[in-house]
């Protein structure tokens, strides 16, 4: 039977090989479907990698207590009309909670800062209570963080973010220099490790941090906006999430029945809304690809009757030298499946070069082992459907009749 | 027993309401070794006679033993094995493939003999293009061939898997007549040689090639007698 596969792939080539025009036109439709087929996985691959990248900044185990959802359809106004956080609160949330390993408190809003003829503008001053490195994901990389009894005091003491340290000390290290922001002088403490990009726009490389007490000092009034952090066990997000708005309606001294004038956010709002945006792009994008990959295996099918159709009298001379049906269906198959896998190959080829220029210019898209096999496996799955019916048409053929075809 | 023995065979067409019988009782043996020619007028039940020995068609009705084994009842692969081992065509029309080589067309019966390995095919196909003295075209396709070197490529192609009958209709239809006797010469030397032949024709000069002459009319043999080549 071996032998049989080897002569049939010879024939398939060779006649590929004769109608060349022909064989480039038909196998165009499984080129397409495939590249759509492959980038699409390896998109989603890449949005995936990129967005698992971004949710190490948010701790699995945080819930961030403020006055905004991220997500929800709830009413703007109402929303809008809620109270801040009040920073404070932290202190009662950690007394009174079972689940808080720490809480933490921030605050921020944007500032200029300088430093002798240099400056940086708009950035981010986030004020943070000494325990911040424990509820984030920031290092730092020279210098120290600040102490607590630094936050208690206000002292003024800052971290820079890496641009932010870049652009203000192009050369030379900014440990213990004097900066403004604002009209006020911070001692620079440290610098913190390069992070990257969160979700593709916010970056803690191009903010400071600095004491919660110093900047609830510093800026006066309704400034920013107002998170509490609190870490709770990993595996027990969903019990504290429960007690967390418990404890905070009663510190809010808020009603039974009326609504909570607060949100306590999570990791998972955002994987649950990513997963909801994928599914939904995935599928739709599922759907083309698979109209595409239908349209092409119709044009294999079709030029594999013309082929059969033209073939009649070799088919005839075949079957009566002894060729069985099986080895005829066999050979027309094995065309029909060269053909797409061919397609199939230039279409990984083409998106491999595609991805790579993707990766290289917009975002990490690698085109993965498995998409790559699922994509030949495909092809070789069209050409076999859209070769079946042709190929049992040719393998039927009366060799009588067929040898007597003009 | 004899190498062909067909008893009462029948073939018969329903066209609409009338029934056709093309073949309509037909008792034939040939033994190893004959070299044979079936004659007859064109709807005398001729070509459904080499059909049916060729092993292309099942009779309606009746026996056909080839080598001893039971071929009037096969199904198509069966029937498919049986023209790949036992029977070699040789067709009016060469029925070469147009874009193979003399070498791949004599291959083809190689191939689907399934018992033969791909390594010996190459030399058994040289052989038999040797056997009918084309050793020096086996690269040649068949369009670059005479029409004379395109029946020889067909008649080894005929040999190479070595069958019990080699099944020839009108193998000089489609030549001038001096390469038809050229082609004529080499079945009188492969009859020499041992093979059994059968010819169909309906040329009284190609069929005296032959030691005995079969004549079929209306579906029946007519008459079955020696010719003058016949010791």
């Amino acid at each position: 039977m071996r032998s049989f596969f080897w002569e049939n792939l010879r024939i398939a080539l060779s006649e590929l090989w004769g109608h060349k025009t022909r064989s480039i036109l038909t196998g165009t439709g499984i080129v397409i479907g495939i590249i759509a087929v492959s980038l699409m996985s390896t998109l989603i691959n890449g949005v995936d990698t990129l967005f698992e990248d971004s949710m190490k900044f948010l701790g699995r185990g945080n819930l961030y207590i403020e006055k905004w959802p991220w997500f929800g359809d709830e009413d703007w106004w109402t929303l809008r009309n809620r109270p801040e956080i009040e920073l404070d609160m932290a202190d009662d949330i950690k007394e009174r909670s079972e689940y808080a390993l720490v809480v933490a408190a921030e605050r921020g809003r944007s500032a200029n800062l300088s430093y002798q003829d240099l400056s940086a503008e708009n950035i981010f001053i986030h004020g943070v209570t000494a325990n911040y490195p424990e509820v984030s994901t920031v290092d730092v990389e020279f210098g120290r963080f600040f102490t607590e009894s630094e936050d208690r005091t206000g002292a003024q003491v800052v971290l820079l973010g890496s641009e932010v340290a870049k652009n203000l000390f192009p050369q030379g290290n900014p440990v213990d220099k004097m900066i403004f922001a604002g009209s006020k002088r911070f001692r620079v403490i440290g610098v913190l490790a390069e992070m990257g990009k969160f979700m593709g726009s916010f970056s803690n490389d191009t903010q400071v941090l600095i004491p919660l007490a110093t900047f609830n000092k510093i800026f006066h009034g309704p400034w920013g906006k107002r998170t509490i952090t609190v870490k709770v066990p990993e595996d027990r997000v969903d019990e504290a999430k429960e007690e967390l708005r418990g404890v905070i309606r009663v510190l809010r001294g808020q009603k039974p029945g009326e609504k909570d004038n607060f949100a306590v956010n999570q990791q998972n709002a955002f994987r649950q809304t990513y997963q909801g945006i994928k599914l939904a792009i995935g599928g739709t994008g599922m759907v083309i690809t698979a109209l595409s990959l239908l349209v092409g295996g119709i044009g294999i099918a079709n030029i594999m009757f013309v082929s059969v159709k033209e073939r009649t009298r070799e088919i005839g001379i075949r079957k009566a030298l002894g060729a069985t049906k099986g080895q005829i269906q066999g050979q027309f198959l094995i065309e029909a499946m060269v053909i797409t896998a061919s397609g199939g190959l230039v279409g990984l080829i083409i998106s491999t070069l595609i991805s790579l220029a993707i990766s290289k210019f917009i975002f990490p898209a690698n085109m993965s082992f498995g998409v790559a096999f699922m994509a030949i496996g495909l092809s070789i799955a069209v050409g076999l459907f859209a070769g079946l019916a042709p190929a049992r048409k040719g393998a039927k053929l009366d060799p009588i009749e067929a040898l007597r075809y003009e | 027993m004899s190498l062909i023995q067909v008893k009462d065979l029948y073939k018969i067409y329903q066209m609409g309401n009338t029934e056709v019988r093309a073949l309509d009782g037909v008792s034939l043996s040939i033994e190893q070794n004959e070299y044979i020619s079936i004659m007859g007028p064109s709807g005398s039940g001729k070509s459904t006679l080499m059909n049916l020995l060729g092993c292309l068609d099942t009779p309606t009705n009746g026996e056909f033993f080839m080598d001893g084994i039971n071929v009037a009842t096969m199904g198509d692969d069966e029937l498919a094995h049986i023209r790949n081992k036992k029977i070699g065509f040789v067709f009016q029309t060469f029925n070469l493939l147009p874009k193979s080589t003399s070498l791949r067309n004599v291959e083809l019966p190689l191939i689907y003999n399934g018992a033969i390995k791909a390594a010996d095919r190459k030399g058994m196909a040289i052989q038999a293009l040797e056997r009918v003295r084309l050793g020096d075209r086996i690269h040649h396709k068949p369009n670059e061939l005479s029409g004379g070197q395109r029946q020889r490529v067909a008649v080894a192609r005929a040999l190479v898997n070595n069958p019990a009958i080699i099944l020839a209709d009108e193998p000089t239809g489609n030549l001038d007549s001096k390469t038809g006797e050229e082609i004529m010469a080499l079945f009188d030397e492969l009859h020499k040689q041992g093979n059994t032949i059968i010819l169909v024709t309906h040329e009284e000069h190609i069929a005296e090639h032959a030691h005995r002459v079969v004549r079929l009319l209306d579906g029946k043999i007519a008459s079955d007698d020696l010719t003058s080549r016949a010791r």
